[in-house]
């Protein structure tokens, strides 16, 4: 299909700045075969533009390149359903729902599977399953009636409902993804635009209000990001990077009480991640809970032994409690790594 | 002068360098008592020049220059310390330096 039968298709469908980004992330994923993202990306474009084909390849190419990559799984997953490949999309949804278990959208979805294939009583279970494990469910079923009384009601207002999220899942995706692409241009406002049409294609996706969220926290503006990512954070609490990137925003705004409970929140879901404990451990210092701040920069520390800032500041919160002996250790681990850092070489011979 | 804590330093950086021209993900940043300490690789994420090597590399210092003067202008921030695998500052400007593979 040549770029102006692409462009007709899109217009008909309303969707602007299409063609642009259509011909851009081509000529990317040319330039750059082995990146998944752009594969991923330039799928979703090729679903939307009414190529289930050449969609199906992409995603599958960057499967390929990394098999743990979640959305291109969920986009081809959903790509099946629109293709009415149920069992291929049967198995994908029911292999993300063993490893997440909990994840209520995945259950939402084998839910609207099942319901499209005719199998109503484990549509009906899968339905119920997404309402407890995903709190936003429960709400949006409540309001288009499919929830009433404890239970899920099938009925033609039902199938209207299921349909339209169902067809909805691509276009929310590919607005979410011009939203990206218009935030890394630094045109914040039009993907703000982007954002909030996904966002009201596909209302229980917490990922569009996150973006939203960080869109408005490069803008400055911070009280708008702090609502965006509480509301992406009622509808996944598991997600721990909105508690970080809350946590960041609350600092900017001096508001390090509130700070300190959200990167405790953050830690907390993502204790691997070396950056987190850093960041505990600046708000707990920065508090003269020196103890705490100490104990989360040596677990930074045991993340990633290179570390060189976490023990900079390890050495300096030792010197606090002088704790001489602990603080020329980490001094001198430091020098060994940047022999050149001055400000700490003046602090090793000062308590030397 | 009144020390402003780290975190708030932290999160001022943090911003800075997503709304710059920076590709941050090469970069690492942490601030102990209003010192700021930044490393990696210091890669521009989008040129503005005609692509030649001078161009670029001119871009690439004026960038630096404004870099480090927002950081030293956050409230609380007394000295920044850059450890950049790729660029140095000499008797102060900046110049590339042949980078270290980590």
């Amino acid at each position: 299909m040549d770029s102006e039968e692409r462009n007709r298709g899109m217009k008909e469908k309303g969707i602007p700045l299409y063609r642009r980004i259509l011909v851009e992330v081509e000529k990317e994923t040319q330039i750059h075969p082995s990146y998944a993202d752009l594969q991923n990306q330039f799928g979703l474009l090729l679903v939307v533009q009414g190529d289930p084909e050449g969609a199906e390849s992409h995603f599958l190419e960057a499967l390929h390149l990394n098999p743990k990559y979640r959305e291109a799984t969920l986009n081809l997953g959903y790509l099946y359903i629109e293709m009415g490949r149920w069992k291929e999309a049967e198995d994908i949804f029911l292999s993300e729902a063993r490893r997440h278990p909990k994840d209520g959208f995945i259950q939402h979805v084998l839910g609207i599977l099942y319901f499209q294939i005719g199998k109503r009583k484990e549509a009906a279970l899968h339905l119920q399953k997404s309402i407890q494990f995903h709190p936003y469910c429960r709400v949006y079923y409540e309001k288009k009636g499919i929830w009433k009384r404890r239970t899920i009601h099938f009925d033609q207002k039902t199938e209207r409902v299921l349909k339209k999220i169902r067809l909805n899942y691509h276009y929310a995706h590919l607005h979410n993804s011009i939203g990206l692409y218009l935030a890394q241009e630094g045109k914040s406002n039009q993907a703000v635009q982007e954002f909030r049409k996904a966002a009201k294609l596909k209302p229980d996706d917490f990922l569009f209000h996150a973006n939203l969220g960080t869109v408005y926290y490069h803008q400055g503006t911070y009280q708008k990001a702090i609502q965006e990512y509480q509301q992406a954070l009622r509808m996944n609490p598991l997600y721990g990077m909105g508690y970080a990137n809350l946590s960041y925003t609350y600092g900017l705004m001096g508001r390090t009480r509130e700070a300190l409970q959200s990167m405790e929140k953050a830690v907390l879901l993502n204790p691997r991640y070396a950056d987190l404990h850093y960041n505990l451990a600046l708000l707990y210092s920065d508090r003269k809970r020196n103890r705490e701040a100490i104990h989360e920069l040596k677990k930074a520390l045991r993340i990633n032994s290179k570390y060189l800032f976490a023990r900079v500041n390890l050495g300096v919160l030792y010197e606090d409690q002088k704790k001489w002996k602990e603080a020329k250790r980490e001094y001198r681990k430091i020098l060994k790594i940047t022999p050149e850092d001055e400000y700490v070489r003046q602090r090793l011979e000062r308590i030397s | 002068m009144m020390l402003k804590d780290d975190f708030v330093i932290q999160s001022e950086i943090r911003r800075i360098l997503v709304r710059t021209n920076v590709d941050y993900s090469k970069i690492n940043f942490g601030t102990v008592k209003g010192i700021v300490y930044i490393q990696g690789a210091f890669k521009i994420s989008r040129y503005y020049t005609d692509g030649t090597s001078d161009s670029v590399q001119e871009f690439t210092r004026k960038t630096l220059v404004s870099l480090e003067k927002k950081i030293r202008t956050i409230p609380g921030v007394s000295d920044v310390n850059f450890q950049f695998r790729n660029w140095k500052k000499e008797k102060g400007r900046w110049i590339p330096k042949k980078e270290i593979e980590e």
